[in-house]
Order: C-alpha cells, then sequence, then structure tokens
C-alpha cells in the first residue's frame, strides 16, 4: 500500500513536471505558429490576440522552405536505400560468417558514432574541396550520410542475419531452391523488420542531421534543420521558427512512434509465420 | 578458413566497413596533417608545429577547451544522476509505468535544434518563465535568461535531451539485476543505500559508463546548442573550429579538431574510469 502511495504521488510529481518539461514548450511553439502579424502577441496577453495560418502561409511562399522539404525528403530516402544497400553485405558476413576478427570488425563498425559530427564535416568538407567535389552538395552530402549512418544499418541488419534460421535456409536447399528462391523463402522473411528498421532509422537521421548539412551544403543547399538554425541566428523570427520546428518535430514523433513498433514486433519467428524450435 | 572464404569476407565487408574505414580513416588523417601544416588547401604545404604553437597560445582556445569539458563532463553526470533514481523506480512495472517511461523518454524523438527554440521560447524575455515568476512576486521584472554566462541554459538542454537517453540504457541494466540478488542483500541486512551502493551500482556500472561516455562525447563537441543558448562571451571548440573554418584558417581549425578528437577520447576514458573507481568502492577490478 505504502509503495503504491509513493508511486502515485510519484506519477503526479512526474506529471507535473512533464507539464513544465514539454506540455508547456510545445503548446508555446503552437501558439507563436498561430500568431497573426496584424496584432502582435506581446507580454501581457496570456493567449495570441488573433490566430490565423498567416505564418504557415508566408513561410510556404516567402521562404525557403519549399527547397528544403524537397532537399531534406529527397536527400532523406535516398540515404536510406543507398545506406541500407551497402550496409547488407557487411551485415551477412558479420551475422552469417564465423571469421577472426568478427567482434573487432563490430566494433569498427561504430566508428562514425564515436567521432564528433563537427570534425567529420569540416575535414570531409576539407576532402571535398582537394577534390574539387565541392559544388557537388547533394551528392556530397548522400554520400556522407550513408556513411555516417551505416553503423545503425549494420547493426540492425547483422542482427537479422543472425536471426535467420539454418532450418529454413537447409530445407530451402533440400527442396531444392536455387539461390534467389532460398534468399525469398528463408532470408527475407526473417529480414523484413530489419530492413524496414534501418530504413526508417536512416530515414529520420538523416532528416534530423545538421552538422553536415550545415558544413557542406552552407550557403546554397538548405535542408530542415539548417533552415531552423539560421532561423534562431540573426535572422530571429519567433512565430517563423515555430513554424519551422513544428515541421520538423512532428513527421518525426510519427516516424519514431512507428520505428519502436516495428522493432518491438521485430521477432523472426513471426515475420516467418513459424513458431521457433 | 581457406583463402578463398577470407576473400569472400573482405569483398562482402568492403562496401559497408570499408567504407567507414576510408571515410573516417581519411577525415581523421586530414585533420592530423593539416594540423601540422600540410594539405594546405590555398597554398604550398609545408611540415611545421606552428599552426599548433599559435593556436595553444590564444586565450581562446584554452578558454574553449575548458568551456567544453564543463559543459561535457556536467552534462554527462548530471543527465546519468537523474536517470538512475528513475530507472530504480521504473524497474519493476506498475500500473502506469509503460505511460511514464514513454513520457520521459519523448525528448529523444525531438531534434535538439528544436529543442533549443523550445527552450529559448521558454525562457525569453518576455516568456513564460519570466511572466510566471513576477506573477508569484519572486521577481520584480522581467530577467535576461538567455545565453547566460554560466551556459545553465546549455547545460539544461543537454540534460533534457540526454537524460532519456541515459534512462535507456540504464534501465535495461537494473532490470536485468535478479530479484533473488536484491532479496539476500535485504535478508543480510542491507539498507536502501547499501544495496544501491553494494549491488545494484557494481552490476550496473558498464551500462552507466557506456552512458557517460556517450553522452560526454556529444555534449563535448556541443555546437548548436553553445550558437543558440550559450554564453556570447565563450567558444565551444567546435565553435571555435568552425568560426576558424569560415575565416579560411584550415590549419587552426584542423588543430582544435584534433584537439577536440583527443579530448573526447581521454576525457571519456577518464569518466568511465573516474566511475567505475568510484562506484566499485575505491577497488580496480
Amino acid at each position: 500500500m505504502t509503495r503504491e502511495l509513493i508511486n502515485r504521488f510519484l506519477i503526479y510529481l512526474l506529471i507535473a513536471v512533464c507539464t513544465l518539461w514539454l506540455i508547456i514548450p510545445f503548446t508555446m511553439a503552437v501558439l507563436w505558429s498561430l500568431v497573426d502579424p496584424a496584432e502582435p502577441w506581446t507580454a501581457d496577453k496570456l493567449m495570441p490576440p488573433v490566430v490565423s495560418f498567416y505564418r504557415w502561409h508566408n513561410m510556404w511562399v516567402n521562404s525557403s522552405l519549399k527547397e528544403a522539404l524537397l532537399n531534406s525528403y529527397t536527400l532523406a530516402p535516398s540515404a536510406a536505400i543507398l545506406t541500407l544497400l551497402l550496409a547488407i553485405p557487411t551485415s551477412f558476413a558479420l551475422g552469417r560468417i564465423s571469421f577472426p576478427g568478427r567482434e573487432v570488425a563490430k566494433v569498427i563498425a561504430l566508428l562514425p558514432l564515436v567521432v564528433p559530427p563537427f570534425v567529420t564535416a569540416i575535414f570531409f568538407t576539407s576532402l571535398l574541396f582537394s577534390l574539387g567535389l565541392h559544388a557537388w552538395r547533394f551528392g556530397a552530402i548522400l554520400f556522407a550520410h550513408s556513411v555516417l549512418f551505416l553503423p545503425y544499418a549494420i547493426r540492425i541488419m547483422t542482427v537479422s542475419f543472425e536471426q535467420v534460421r539454418q532450418d529454413h535456409i537447409d530445407a530451402a536447399r533440400d527442396l531444392s531452391a536455387s539461390t534467389i528462391a532460398r534468399w525469398r523463402v528463408a532470408y527475407l522473411p526473417a529480414l523484413k523488420p530489419g530492413i524496414l528498421a534501418s530504413l526508417l532509422i536512416v530515414f529520420i537521421q538523416s532528416i534530423e542531421e545538421f552538422a553536415i548539412a550545415f558544413i557542406v551544403g552552407s550557403p546554397n543547399f538548405v535542408t530542415i534543420p539548417t533552415l531552423l538554425f539560421g532561423s534562431l541566428g540573426q535572422d530571429f523570427v519567433r512565430p517563423n521558427a515555430a513554424v519551422l520546428s513544428l515541421i520538423l518535430v512532428v513527421p518525426n514523433v510519427i516516424l519514431m512512434l512507428f520505428l519502436e513498433k516495428l522493432l518491438r514486433s521485430a521477432n523472426p519467428s513471426m515475420s516467418s509465420g513459424k513458431g521457433m524450435a | 578458413m581457406t583463402w578463398r572464404r577470407w576473400l569472400q569476407v573482405i569483398l562482402l565487408l568492403t562496401p559497408g566497413l570499408g567504407l567507414i574505414v576510408a571515410l573516417i580513416g581519411t577525415v581523421v588523417y586530414i585533420a592530423i596533417v593539416q594540423s601540422f601544416g600540410l594539405y594546405n588547401l590555398t597554398g604550398e604545404s609545408l611540415l611545421s608545429a606552428e599552426h599548433w604553437a599559435g593556436v595553444l597560445e590564444r586565450r581562446a582556445y584554452g578558454r574553449a577547451v575548458r568551456y567544453s569539458l564543463y559543459i561535457g563532463i556536467l552534462s554527462a553526470l548530471f543527465s546519468v544522476a537523474l536517470a538512475y533514481p528513475l530507472a530504480l523506480w521504473l524497474r519493476k512495472p506498475f500500473t502506469g509505468s509503460v505511460a511514464v517511461g514513454a513520457i520521459l523518454k519523448a525528448p529523444l524523438l525531438v531534434h535538439g535544434l528544436v529543442a533549443a527554440f523550445l527552450f529559448i521560447n521558454v525562457i525569453a524575455y518576455h516568456g513564460v518563465l519570466n511572466q510566471f515568476m513576477q506573477w508569484i512576486g519572486l521577481w520584480e521584472g522581467p530577467r535576461r535568461l538567455q545565453n547566460d554566462s554560466n551556459a545553465i541554459g546549455v547545460l539544461i538542454l543537454q540534460t533534457w535531451k540526454n537524460m532519456p537517453f541515459a534512462l535507456l540504457i540504464l534501465t535495461g541494466a537494473v532490470q536485468g539485476i535478479s530479484d533473488d540478488v536484491l532479496d539476500a542483500a535485504r535478508d543480510l541486512g542491507a539498507g536502501s543505500m547499501a544495496r544501491f551502493r553494494k549491488v545494484i551500482a557494481p552490476l550496473t556500472i558498464s551500462a552507466m559508463q557506456a552512458a557517460l561516455v556517450i553522452i560526454f562525447i556529444g555534449a563535448v563537441a556541443d555546437f548548436s546548442f553553445q550558437v543558440i543558448a550559450g554564453p556570447t562571451n565563450r567558444q565551444s571548440m567546435a565553435q571555435l573550429m568552425v568560426f576558424y573554418k569560415d575565416g579560411g584558417r584550415w590549419h587552426d581549425a584542423a588543430v582544435v579538431g584534433v584537439s577536440l578528437m583527443v579530448v573526447a577520447l581521454v576525457g571519456s576514458a577518464l569518466l568511465a574510469f573516474a566511475a567505475r573507481f568510484i562506484l566499485s568502492g575505491r577497488r580496480f577490478r
């Protein structure tokens, strides 16, 4: 009973803290994005006096938002597909073949997560300059994103490959299935959740990535985070920044929730429709 | 293994692992050689330690190193210190624990720049915090809270963003401790503090070290929180590096970049070592 009381008290406390932590800041952002320029929201007013979608419309028509959305949402799926294609062979080796140094290789695959992102961004730009490729911004950022987010895809796909059941592969082989057929019936069902999770996580990471897009892309190539960063600097207009923040955060929250659901259901026995032995 | 098998493994590793090693290796190599005057993008390359000597004697460099360490260490410690009790609380499921966990981990879904915007919105001169403090009568007038000189804003942002991550790692570790072990400690008369110090902390030390190190590396190399909410009279190492690079001083940027990598590496090793030293009862294992 005492434990229950403590838990209830802590939950109420947590709700209060989270109101400060999450609800108030996000409500403020939504309200600021709806402030109509005809009547400013001054400190003496609790709520914006006039609300409208003017800021949203204005940002859509008069800023680089369209370009940033196009760039971000072209870059992210391209990076997700390219990363997955690059990760599959390595993950197969790490997940299905036993070789000396395999554990070391798994650790080395995490290297991009250890080097500070701005160091990678700046000296990658230096490399692009020396190769004369600095004008090729989209391709350069796509390449950098694909390599930097490889650790996520390799990690997820390695686990997926490890979970492919050998008896399924053997059964397919015994039934004289070709290599392609074996992949289709034995590998693919177990790999499917991992493939989707890898695509989604790299997509989200790429949409959110700031350092590479900022250093390699500036000043001509804008993504949503670089546009938001710009709007938080010397050109700070609170309602415009609120619009950009919501555009950046809302789709990602939905995708992240979907990802979590996907990762929870990433059970090979379920996806292959067979019980575990 | 036969040579054919080796060849197959190497070919399979090349597109993934090979690219990682090539890109990160090249980036680190360029940073190091550029810091010694080589790989000059605008003129003749000349091997020298002159850039190191020049940057190291600048006061801005020393301040940036100290400031980045301050942010890195405190962010890691605050995040872990907040996450530990929460992880212990959520160890056993109870009514509403899933919802509580989800709420606590919500900041993981929010981009750092959005978090910075939300924060400066709340602490703005005429923001909700200032108005609330005046309304309850604690402050007579609005105060300037953004870009405070002690970087409390940056520390709050770092903790806000990183605590859920520490919680994620620590919850898994704490839930892995079996009830039998804790019951045995309780039967032997250990109180809450003794159970934490002698059972929970040693058994979760690896998770705590991982959380400390990952948060430290991210916070020590912070750029965006510092630029948006940090003190205007100080620069973080990442900010200083970008400043040099924007001025075309690639070699000086390289010195700061290499220093940043060293600080991240040495700092995280020391932090992990200190955590083990303190939590394992000052015994080395």
